[in-house]
């Protein structure tokens, strides 16, 4: 899929022959499809007590299709909701417990509001843009493997669970959007989310991380 | 048309995403593991002595509510998913001193581990004819079940109580002019050494780290015979524990700081630990990088929790939960696990103390032997170190 959507955007530029008079003209809806990368950027504290000394955890990264949509309310400011598929981040042992694999996963929506800045002229082939907003990070689905359980003194009548705290918090974005013709365009962006969590076991409990995930996305959209 | 069609995609997730639900994966061994067999002592035993007097199922309180998963080889099982443990031997002891005790097995129990089961078990007790000998319960497994796949998982410990029964005799000779001592280093150390090492200044201890570590050989031989030449691909060994730690030992470093002053009771501790780690020296050079057998060191985590309680929630590690009911031979006293349940803990919590669970989070039973709770901490150190292998 993922590669599909490289081809098309790529088919797309090659197309691209003018720029159209008013791609990002005020009161245009723009909607954009593409890929989102979201890559935690770790800082584990330890778990608390009963624990060996030093637990911590890793978070992986997730790709899913994603996307957006973008209301343009005059010539600079933008208003821009990013969409994606329910991310998976698998979660790892880290420091005294690294090398034991995986722990659990767990799925996260972020849902954020950007207000942007876009540079230049409306009418400008290429507009870079600065954005920020709230996050509201929603983790649900938790899921913890037998590993835990073991580390944590589980039980197969009662095995060690874990929930992951939702977060509001703040989001940074700097991007930049292409303009192919009057109806398409391809955008990208990088964003930076403020996020530092909970997560606490069934088992009592609890591990403050910083996860300060990097958003990478790229889209290729149109303009109503 | 697609990008529509994802779009709608991406904009039902974010509807659907609001509801939550999650849970754990079952408690099964994603490495295929199928089955563990036990050998060892006390804190493997998950029932061999059971209806003797003075004896409950397993070495620490009893009726707690972790059973039947208590000890840490039962709580490997279960975390692997597998059924509880039972014991292969049971033990009769009899009421007449003069009687031994009659020994019976169960095929269908893969735990051959037996409390007092020490690797160099004395003539005395039966030696390797005894299920006390834990390179009998190795030899018996290896005849039992034939051979050993991956499916296997072995978990074995020893050497606490053969430690125990070197301090015993060192510490004796001020009684016995080192008779018992000198006997017992020459059941493992040939004669010569014993000859030649024994006389000299600081001989006697040096002699005790040449014990262990023979000690330590006879342990890794057995496994290799029993085990790894077997087949076996998964081991799970305990390294020693520092039996220094626990409060029997406590108890006679203090009358040696009593009589001798407190430097000969830093000296004697740091001799017996200078022993415990000459075993487990020994013992992890003998394993080596042999990705078969995983040596959990249960050494740095016991020091560490003696050390650092809180850090592992526990409360006290220096007094036994259950109540002394007698002074043995030896001046220390005696436990008797049959009556230290966890009904009898909660009624008579100690004075000053109205919380039922107060036990709970103590680190020991008796003198030696762990709560409920130590046997969990050891469960979660093993599952580490067998998440580490890709055991877990």
């Amino acid at each position: 899929m993922k590669t599909t959507t490289i081809r098309f955007a790529l088919l797309s530029l090659a197309m691209a022959g003018s720029v159209a008079a008013h791609a990002q003209a005020a009161g245009s809806w723009l909607v954009r499809a593409g890929v989102t990368n979201i890559t935690p950027d770790v800082t584990s504290g330890d778990l608390s007590a009963p624990s060996l000394a030093g637990t911590k955890s890793d978070v992986g990264a997730s790709t899913r299709l994603g996307g957006g949509i973008t209301y343009i309310v005059n010539e600079h400011f933008s208003l821009d909701m990013p969409l994606a598929l329910p991310f998976k981040h698998t979660l790892t042992g880290d420091g005294a417990i690294a090398g034991v694999g995986k722990i659990g996963d767990v799925k996260v929506l972020p849902m954020t509001l950007f207000a942007q800045y876009r540079f230049g002229e409306p009418t400008a082939a290429f507009r870079p843009y600065v954005g920020a907003g709230p996050t509201y990070a929603k983790f649900f689905k938790e899921r913890s493997t037998a590993t835990l359980s073991g580390l944590t003194g589980g039980t197969p009548a009662n095995p060690t669970t874990l929930s992951v705290e939702s977060k509001l918090v703040p989001t940074i974005q700097l991007g930049g959007t292409w303009t192919l013709n009057e109806r398409w365009f391809v955008d990208a962006m990088v964003a930076k989310t403020f996020l530092k969590t909970r997560t606490t076991l069934s088992t009592g409990q609890t591990l403050d991380i910083k996860l300060d995930p990097v958003t990478v996305s790229v889209a290729v959209g149109m303009r109503f | 048309m697609l990008i529509r069609s994802r779009l709608a995609a991406a904009l039902a997730a974010v509807v659907l995403a609001s509801c939550g639900g999650g849970g754990s994966e079952p408690l099964v061994s994603s490495a295929g593991i199928t089955s563990v067999k036990v050998m060892g002592d006390s804190l493997t035993d998950s029932g061999t002595f059971e209806g003797n007097d003075g004896y409950g199922r397993i070495f620490s309180v009893q009726g707690s509510e972790s059973e039947p998963n208590v000890i840490w080889t039962e709580r490997t099982a279960s975390v692997l998913g597998l059924a509880p443990l039972c014991p292969f031997f049971g033990i009769a002891i009899s009421d007449e001193p003069s009687t031994p005790p009659t020994v019976t097995t169960n095929p269908t129990c893969s735990s051959y581990g037996v409390g007092g089961g020490r690797i160099n078990n004395p003539a005395s007790k039966g030696g390797e004819s005894s299920p006390l000998s834990i390179v009998m319960q190795m030899r018996t497994a290896a005849a039992v079940n034939g051979s050993y796949s991956a499916s296997d998982l072995l978990l074995i410990d020893g050497g606490g109580n053969d430690a125990a029964d070197l301090v015993g005799a060192y510490l004796a000779a001020a009684k016995d002019s080192g008779a018992s001592y000198q006997a017992l280093l020459l059941t493992l150390l040939p004669p010569a050494t014993v000859g030649a090492v024994l006389p000299t200044a600081g001989g006697p201890e040096q002699a005790g780290g040449l014990y262990m570590q023979a000690l330590a050989d006879q342990f890794y031989g057995a496994i290799k015979t029993y085990g790894l030449e077997l087949g076996a691909q998964r081991i799970a060994l305990l390294n020693m524990p520092g039996i220094t730690n626990t409060p029997r030992f406590q108890m006679v470093l203090a009358s040696i700081e009593q009589a001798k002053g407190a430097a000969a009771r830093a000296q004697a501790e740091g001799l017996f630990r200078s022993w415990i780690a000459a075993f487990n020296n020994r013992l992890a050079a003998n394993v080596g990088s042999d990705k078969r057998v995983v040596v959990v060191d249960f050494f740095t985590s016991f020091d560490d929790q003696v050390k650092n309680p809180a850090q592992y929630k526990l409360t006290n590690v220096t007094t036994p939960a259950c109540p002394a009911t007698g002074v043995g031979t030896d001046g220390l006293p005696e436990y008797n696990f049959q009556t230290c349940t966890a009904a009898a803990l909660s009624a008579a919590p100690p004075a000053g103390v109205t919380d039922p669970n107060w036990w709970k989070t103590y680190a020991f039973a008796d003198g030696f032997h762990p709560t409920p709770y130590g046997y969990q901490l050891l469960g979660q150190l093993v599952a580490r170190s067998l998440a580490k292998a890709g055991w877990l």
